[in-house]
């Protein structure tokens, strides 16, 4: 086991380098000197000059590097020059609403993931099958930018049933007082049961165009699953020693379902980190995705390059925790020659 | 769906099929085959509908701009913002331009660089992983450790990041979705190499003195083909929507292209005070050919490998 571990992970870490190298490469492409890009068209000659000198253009290669990495793991991510903040400061401001939203959204896919592929395997009707299977072939196809809209059209500006493109919270209300960060719980914590209603309110619709394509993904995964395990010579003795189906289904058919599903871990972080950029905007929603939108916009390069490499190290450590948790639960990971066949 | 109809399926996608040795028989079958193929495809509901939805987008992206022969970028301010007509199908813009002809043009945008894009993807990584997967050695290593930095990142903020650095606009985005799509052919293709170079023709092949170069081409790279069409496929309908996100956020194809997510991003504002038919139009086109695609490949793999051994996207 701890050579498992090990070697997992060795390879995550020679993943972040190689990211990171990567990222060095991409960015050190950029046509101009990357002080001037980073500083912005306004900058004075000499902030120009110090910023060449601190992150050692001119220097050789390997040398820029090592700061480029050393600033990045130390917290060094740079100043906005379109906002004169620190990134740093502006990332971990706006990381709980991206936070907020981006829980809520997982959990919103996942439990109608899981009674989505219910209905379709346990029913044993053709009929519900073939609709749960075609509405995730059409939420694989919905970009989440364009379902944005098509939600912010019916449910609020045709049927008036839920907030606009507001934000978090209302125009006149008050954010409950601070404690983690996420409206919702900060609510909960002061008692304020009229603000928490509010906060759910607002994230319902981005929760909603975030998650769709995890959304479809977790309900294709989990139905195959649940088709392939209830087949499995275990159900029948389950059955056979006298459980009901739906037990048998739900004690030993489901838990087995969803262990595959974990792999996904990665893929619905990747899915929610380039959709937040996609999707908060849409809705003026005042997390790091929205903040990244707009330093594209305002060719704020400290800003997107610190998200793209925070992306990356975030990506490696969910699969890295991933594939650990899923060596913890199913012990036949841990065997390198069931591994490997 | 029974076992005789998925053999005739697979049959039928005869451009799947590995090239046979010396000819055979040509000519005089290509049109009774062409037509039976035509028949099985229409007779397998799963592969005949993502596919005809697929060639009458096509259609409409070739003879759309023709037909409807409109400039799509001609402004007309009088007339903005024009809901639906017999004069403009689809409305106008808040420029006054006609909304079909830039959906027609964009979908000539959107199929021909994500079929680029698929194509370059392809190529690059099936090469890599034919290389890796039957020279091996420390090349393999190598090549496959840039893979896994390329891995590390989520696929659609490394094509960001590669159009922030390159420069913003529709071709350096195509670079950016290729690049993020090569590690997958490049992984699926190794394994694929590794598994067919330990079948036992390959070692006849050996055996009766075909040269290293031989077998690779003449055995090797056949038998991958069917992998290699099923990923494109996948990585085609990933590519579509790769690059309308990079267009909405600006990173892609810049104003005025009619590229299908950027007319998205300058709708968007209008949507919200009645006139949705300016994002809505191109966002269906989008979501048509997205789910088509992902149909369709989805039907591919089943018909190819029915034992579902190879990675899914």
């Amino acid at each position: 086991m701890a050579r498992v571990i090990g070697l997992r992970l060795l390879g995550s870490i020679g993943a972040v380098l190689g990211a990171t190298i990567l990222a060095f490469v991409i960015m050190r492409l950029l046509p101009g000197n990357p002080a001037r890009l980073i500083l912005g068209p306004l900058a004075t000659q000499h902030a120009v000059n110090s910023l060449s000198q601190q992150i050692g253009l001119g220097r050789p290669i390997y040398v820029q590097y090592w700061r480029y990495i050393s600033d990045f793991f130390q917290g060094n991510w740079g100043y906005s020059y379109s906002d004169g903040e620190t990134v740093k400061k502006l990332i971990v401001e706006r990381a709980p609403a991206t936070i907020e939203l981006a829980l809520f959204s997982f959990v919103l896919a996942m439990l109608s993931a899981v009674a989505l592929a219910l209905l379709a395997t346990y029913s044993h009707r053709p009929i519900t099958d073939r609709i749960v299977r075609g509405a995730s072939y059409i939420g694989f196809g919905t970009p989440p930018f364009f379902l944005a809209l098509l939600l912010l059209i019916f449910f609020f500006k045709t049927f008036h049933l839920l907030p606009g493109p507001e934000g978090r919270l209302g125009v006149q209300a008050i954010p409950p007082p601070e404690v983690t960060g996420l409206y919702t719980v900060d609510a909960l914590l002061a008692g304020q049961l009229h603000t928490f209603w509010e906060a759910v309110e607002h994230l319902i619709l981005p929760s909603l165009a975030l998650g769709i394509s995890s959304w479809s993904f977790l309900v294709r995964l989990l139905r195959a699953n649940l088709l392939e395990v209830s087949r499995e010579p275990f159900i029948t003795v389950a059955r056979g020693k006298g459980l009901r189906r739906w037990t048998a289904f739900r004690r030993h058919a489901l838990p087995n379902a969803f262990l595959p599903t974990l792999t996904a871990g990665g893929l619905v972080l990747g899915e929610f980190l380039a959709g937040s950029v996609l999707i908060e905007r849409v809705f003026n929603w005042p997390g790091v995705g929205s903040l990244v939108f707009e330093a594209i916009i305002k060719q704020d390069y400290a800003i997107v390059q610190t998200f793209i490499l925070l992306s990356a190290v975030l990506f490696v450590l969910v699969n890295l925790i991933v594939d650990l948790l899923y060596a913890v639960i199913d012990p036949r990971v841990r065997i390198p020659s069931v591994a490997t066949a | 769906m029974g076992s005789g109809s998925l053999a005739i399926g697979a049959e039928d996608v005869a451009v799947l099929r590995p090239p046979e040795d010396g000819g055979g028989p040509a000519g005089a079958g290509v049109a009774a085959r062409a037509r039976r193929a035509l028949r099985t495809v229409l007779a397998d509901r799963k592969l005949a509908v993502p596919m005809i939805v697929l060639a009458l987008m096509v259609l409409f992206a070739i003879f759309g701009p023709i037909v409807w022969d409109r400039n799509p970028d001609a402004q007309n301010l009088l007339g903005s913002l024009e809901s639906p007509s017999l004069a403009h199908p689809l409305g106008t813009d808040q420029l006054g331009r006609d909304v079909l002809a830039r959906v027609a043009d964009g979908a000539r945008i959107s199929l021909l660089v994500a079929s680029l894009v698929t194509i370059a993807g392809g190529l690059v990584g099936g090469l890599i992983g034919l290389l890796a997967g039957t020279i091996g050695g420390a090349s393999d290593g190598v090549v496959m450790r840039l893979m896994d930095a390329i891995l590390a990142f989520p696929p659609l903020i490394l094509a960001m990041a590669v159009t922030v650095g390159l420069g913003v606009g529709l071709d350096t985005a195509a670079v950016g979705v290729s690049l993020v799509s090569v590690p997958w052919y490049a992984r699926l293709l190794r394994s694929e190499a590794l598994r067919i170079r330990s079948l036992p023709f390959i070692e006849a092949a050996h055996a009766m003195g075909a040269t290293r170069g031989r077998i690779i081409a003449r055995h090797v790279v056949p038998h991958m083909l069917p992998v290699l069409f099923i990923q494109m496929a996948a990585a085609f309908g990933y590519a579509v929507l790769a690059l309308a996100a990079l267009s909405f956020v600006g990173l892609g194809a810049q104003v005025p292209t009619p590229e299908w997510g950027a007319m998205i991003t300058e709708g968007s504002t209008y949507s919200l005070t009645g006139q949705w038919w300016i994002s809505i139009c191109p966002g269906v086109a989008l979501l048509i050919t997205v789910t088509a695609v992902s149909m369709l490949s989805d039907r591919l793999r089943d018909l190819l490998d029915p034992r579902g051994q190879y990675a899914r996207l």
